[in-house]
C-alpha cells in the first residue's frame, strides 16, 4: 500500500517535470512521424479526401526514381565539398582568432554572424551578388569569368551553392573550435615547450588530438546539414539551371508538393531519412575510437 | 507536507492546461469564428486566398470597397506567398484544419479539391460566363470553380521600336510566318536594337511556350486530348511532329536574336518588362500579366500588342495568326469547415463581381483583368488586355493547354532550359518532353 502510493507521486514528480515536454514530443515528433510511416503505404496527393493503401508501390518508387538517386549523389558530392571545407576554413579561423592578436573578439563575432541571418535571405542575397554584381564588376572590368552569372551555369552554380554554405557555415563551427582550443590544458603545452616540442609538434600531437570532440561535433553538424540543405537551395538557384543543382531535400519536396505524389515523397524523404541516419551514426561511431584522455 | 502536495497540483494542472491550450488554439479557430458570428446578428468573416500576388493591393483595397457595400460582411484577403503554387499553400491549410473561405486557384487544381468545396452550379453567373469557362471546372455534371480571369500570351511587342524598324507604321498582319517574323527581327536589330528578350523562367518555357506545340496540333480540342494521349502512351515521336518542329524553328529564331544570347539563363522575369518599356527591345515573349512590369518603365505611353508565335511558313496553319488565352484562376468555395453563413457571404463576392458597379470596376478598370463573363462590357483598361480581348472578339485565339499536370512546367521546363542555353540539341529535348509523359503516373 505504502509502496503504491510512492510509486504513484513519484510518477506524478516525474509527469510533472517531463510531462509538457514529453506530451510536446509526441505530438509533434513522434504522431507525426508514424502517421508518414503510414502515409507511404498510400496513393494520397496531399488534399483529396481518399487514399488508398498500395503496399510497397511507394518505396519500389523511389528505387526507380533515377531523378532522385542523381540527385541524391549530387548532394553526397555537396556534403563532402562542403563539410572539408567548413571544417578547414573555421578551423583556421579558430586557429588564428585564439592566437591574442588585437580585436579578436570583433572578428569572431564578424566571422559568426552570418549565422544569424536566415537561409531564404542570405540566398536572395548572394544571388543579387551572383547574377548582378559579380556580373556588373566583369563586364566593366572585363575579368571573363565574371561576365555572365555564375548561377547560370550548372558547373559554377554548384560552387556558388558551396561557397555561400561555406561562408555561412564556417563561422558557427568556428565557435566550436574556439571552444575546443581554449579547453586544451595550457600546463601540457608548457610541459611540451620544456621538453622542446615545436609549434607543429604540439599542435599535431597535442592539441589536435585532445580536441577530436569538437571535430565530432562539427564534422555531424555539418554533414547534417548538408544532406538536409534546402532553404539556400531554394533561394539561391531554385535547383537550376535546368535542375542540374536540386538537392535531394528539394526533390523530396517537389514530389509531395509540386507532383502532388505524397505518398511516393514521403517514402523518398523516409529513405532519405534512413540514408542520413546510417551515415551520420558511422561518422560519430568511429570519430568516437579517436578520442583521448587529456 | 500538504502544502507541497498542494502547490505540486496546482503547478501539475497549469502546465497541463497551458500545452493543451497551446495546442487547441488552432483546431478551435473554427469555431470560434463561427460563435463570433452568430454573436452579432449578421456580421460574417469570410477569407479568401489571393495567388494573384501582382493584384494583392487592389484585391485589399476591393474588399474594403465590398464591406461599405455589404456592410455584415468582412473581407479579409491572404498572400499566397509568391513563388509558391495555389495548390501547396491552400492543401497546408487544410492540412492544419484552418482553410480560408474562398481559394483562387489554377484550372487544374481544382479537381483535386472537388470532395472539400462547394458546387457553385446554381449560381446566376454560371450563364453569363463566357463560352467553355467552366467546363473544366465541371465534374459530373456540377461546376465547382468561379471563372476569375482570361489571360492570354504571344509575343508583346512596342509599338515604338517596331515602327521605327519598319520605317513607318508597323501592322501585325505582316508577320504571320516563322519567316515573316526573322524578317522583323531583321529588320529591328538593323534599326539599331535589338530584337527580342527570352525570360527563362521555367513556367515560361514549360508552361506558356511549349504548350503550344500541343495546342497546335489541331483546331479540335478533342483533337489535342488525343495527341496528349498518344503522348502517354508514347505512341508519338515529338521529333518527328511538324507542329513541335515548326514551333522549335520559331524558337531557334528567337534565340539567334535573343538580347542575353551570352548567358541566355541569367535573366530574370523583371528584366524582360524593363528591356521592353524602355524599347531595349521590340519583343518580350510573355502574356498579359506582365503589364506591371512594363508600365513601370513605359516610354511609349502604352503602345503595346501581341502577336502570335508562329509555327510555320504557311499563313493559313492553324496557330500561326491566333494568340493563346483561356480562362486561368478559379475561385471555389470551402464547405468543409466555413459555417453555412460564410459560404453564403462569399457567393455574395462572386455575385458583386460579376453584377455590381464596383466590382466590375475593381475587376477590370483596378486589377487590370480580362473578365470571363458576357455581360461585363467594360473595355480591359491596359493595351494588352484590350490587344486580347481584341484577338478573342475576332476569333483568333487558341486555347491554352490549362489542364497539364502539376509538375509539367518544372521538368519540362528544365528541359527547355537546357535546350535554350545550347546544353542540348533538339533531338535530346524531344526525348526528355516524350520521356516525361511517358513516365507520367
Amino acid at each position: 500500500m505504502n509502496t503504491e502510493k510512492g510509486r504513484w507521486s513519484r510518477l506524478r514528480g516525474g509527469l510533472l517535470f517531463t510531462g509538457p515536454t514529453l506530451f510536446c514530443f509526441l505530438t509533434v515528433m513522434i504522431v507525426p512521424f508514424f502517421y508518414g510511416l503510414y502515409l507511404t503505404f498510400t496513393n494520397w496527393d496531399g488534399i483529396s479526401t481518399t487514399q488508398s493503401l498500395v503496399g510497397f508501390d511507394n518505396y519500389l518508387g523511389v528505387f526507380k526514381d533515377a531523378v532522385f538517386w542523381k540527385s541524391f549523389g549530387l548532394t553526397l558530392k555537396y556534403v563532402l565539398f562542403t563539410v572539408i571545407l567548413v571544417n578547414a576554413v573555421a578551423f583556421l579561423l579558430a586557429f588564428g582568432l585564439t592566437r591574442g592578436m588585437k580585436g579578436q573578439n570583433i572578428f569572431r563575432a564578424g566571422f559568426f554572424v552570418p549565422n544569424l541571418v536566415g537561409g531564404i535571405v542570405l540566398g536572395l542575397i548572394w544571388q543579387f551578388i551572383f547574377s548582378q554584381v559579380l556580373v556588373y564588376i566583369g563586364t566593366k572590368t572585363g575579368i571573363p569569368f565574371l561576365e555572365a552569372s555564375w548561377l547560370s551555369e550548372p558547373g559554377k552554380a554548384f560552387w556558388s551553392l558551396v561557397l555561400v554554405t561555406v561562408w555561412q557555415y564556417a563561422g558557427y563551427m568556428m565557435v566550436i573550435y574556439i571552444a575546443g582550443l581554449m579547453s586544451v590544458p595550457n600546463d601540457i603545452l608548457e610541459a611540451a615547450s620544456i621538453d622542446g616540442a615545436n609549434g607543429w609538434t604540439k599542435l599535431g600531437r597535442i592539441t589536435l588530438p585532445l580536441m577530436v570532440p569538437s571535430f565530432v561535433v562539427c564534422i555531424f553538424l555539418t554533414l547534417q546539414r548538408g544532406f538536409m540543405v534546402y532553404d539556400v537551395n531554394l533561394s539561391l538557384t531554385k535547383g537550376g539551371p535546368f535542375k542540374s543543382t536540386e538537392m535531394v531535400s528539394m526533390h523530396v519536396y517537389g514530389k509531395a508538393f509540386l507532383s502532388r505524389d505524397y505518398g511516393l515523397g514521403q517514402a523518398e524523404a523516409l529513405v532519405l531519412f534512413l540514408l542520413v541516419t546510417v551515415i551520420t551514426l558511422l561518422q560519430v561511431y568511429f570519430s568516437k575510437k579517436l578520442e583521448v584522455e587529456a | 507536507m500538504k502544502k507541497t502536495r498542494w502547490v505540486k497540483g496546482i503547478a501539475c494542472t497549469a502546465a497541463l492546461s497551458l500545452v493543451l491550450a497551446g495546442c487547441g488554439g488552432n483546431a478551435n479557430s473554427g469555431d470560434s469564428a463561427e460563435s463570433s458570428a452568430k454573436g452579432s446578428a449578421k456580421e460574417v468573416k469570410i477569407t479568401l486566398l489571393n495567388s494573384k500576388s501582382e493584384i494583392q493591393t487592389q484585391l485589399e483595397e476591393a474588399a474594403k470597397t465590398f464591406h461599405q457595400d455589404h456592410p455584415d460582411i468582412t473581407l479579409e484577403i491572404m498572400a499566397a506567398p509568391n513563388g509558391t503554387s495555389p495548390f501547396e499553400k491552400a492543401s497546408t491549410l487544410y492540412a492544419s484544419g484552418n482553410p480560408p473561405t474562398m481559394m483562387m486557384l489554377d484550372t487544374a487544381d481544382v479537381e483535386k479539391f472537388k470532395d472539400r468545396i462547394l458546387d457553385l452550379s446554381g449560381e446566376k453567373w454560371n450563364a453569363d460566363a463566357v463560352e467553355n469557362a467552366t467546363s473544366y471546372t465541371t465534374y459530373d455534371g456540377k461546376n465547382y470553380g468561379f471563372p476569375f480571369s482570361i489571360e492570354g500570351y504571344g509575343f508583346i511587342y512596342n509599338k515604338k521600336v517596331l515602327d521605327q524598324a519598319v520605317g513607318g507604321t508597323f501592322d501585325p498582319s505582316t508577320v504571320q510566318t516563322t519567316a515573316d517574323l526573322e524578317k522583323l527581327f531583321k529588320q529591328i536589330e538593323a534599326s539599331g536594337k535589338k530584337a527580342l528578350i527570352i525570360s527563362p523562367m521555367d513556367w515560361s518555357l514549360g508552361a506558356h511556350f511549349l504548350p503550344l506545340a500541343y495546342a497546335g496540333q489541331s483546331k479540335d480540342m478533342a483533337e489535342v486530348d488525343k495527341f496528349i494521349e498518344s503522348l502517354k502512351a508514347g505512341s508519338v515521336d515529338l521529333a518527328q511532329n511538324k507542329v513541335f518542329n515548326g514551333l522549335m524553328d520559331t524558337f531557334d529564331i528567337m534565340m539567334k536574336y535573343n538580347i542575353d544570347q551570352k548567358s541566355p539563363l541569367s535573366g530574370a522575369y523583371e528584366r524582360g518588362g524593363e528591356m521592353l518599356g524602355k524599347g531595349e527591345v521590340g519583343l518580350w515573349f510573355q502574356g498579359n500579366w506582365a503589364w506591371p512590369q512594363i508600365q513601370s518603365f513605359d516610354t511609349t505611353s502604352g503602345a503595346y500588342a501581341f502577336l502570335p508565335v508562329p509555327i510555320s511558313n504557311n499563313p493559313s496553319d492553324y496557330g500561326n495568326q491566333e494568340i493563346s488565352s483561356a480562362v486561368s484562376k478559379r475561385i471555389v468555395i470551402d464547405k468543409e469547415e466555413s459555417t453555412p453563413e460564410q459560404q453564403e457571404a462569399a457567393k455574395a463576392f462572386l455575385n458583386w463581381i460579376v453584377y455590381e458597379q464596383n466590382g466590375q470596376d475593381f475587376l477590370v478598370n483596378k486589377a487590370s483583368i480580362i473578365p470571363a463573363f458576357k455581360n461585363i462590357t467594360l473595355p480591359a483598361a491596359d493595351p494588352l488586355g484590350k490587344s486580347i480581348q481584341d484577338y478573342i472578339a475576332k476569333g483568333k485565339s487558341e486555347p491554352s493547354m490549362s489542364l497539364m499536370p502539376a509538375d509539367h512546367w518544372s521538368v519540362v521546363g528544365a528541359s527547355m532550359q537546357k535546350y535554350l542555353s545550347g546544353a542540348g540539341d533538339r533531338a535530346a529535348l524531344a526525348k526528355e518532353i516524350g520521356d516525361y509523359w511517358k513516365n507520367l503516373k
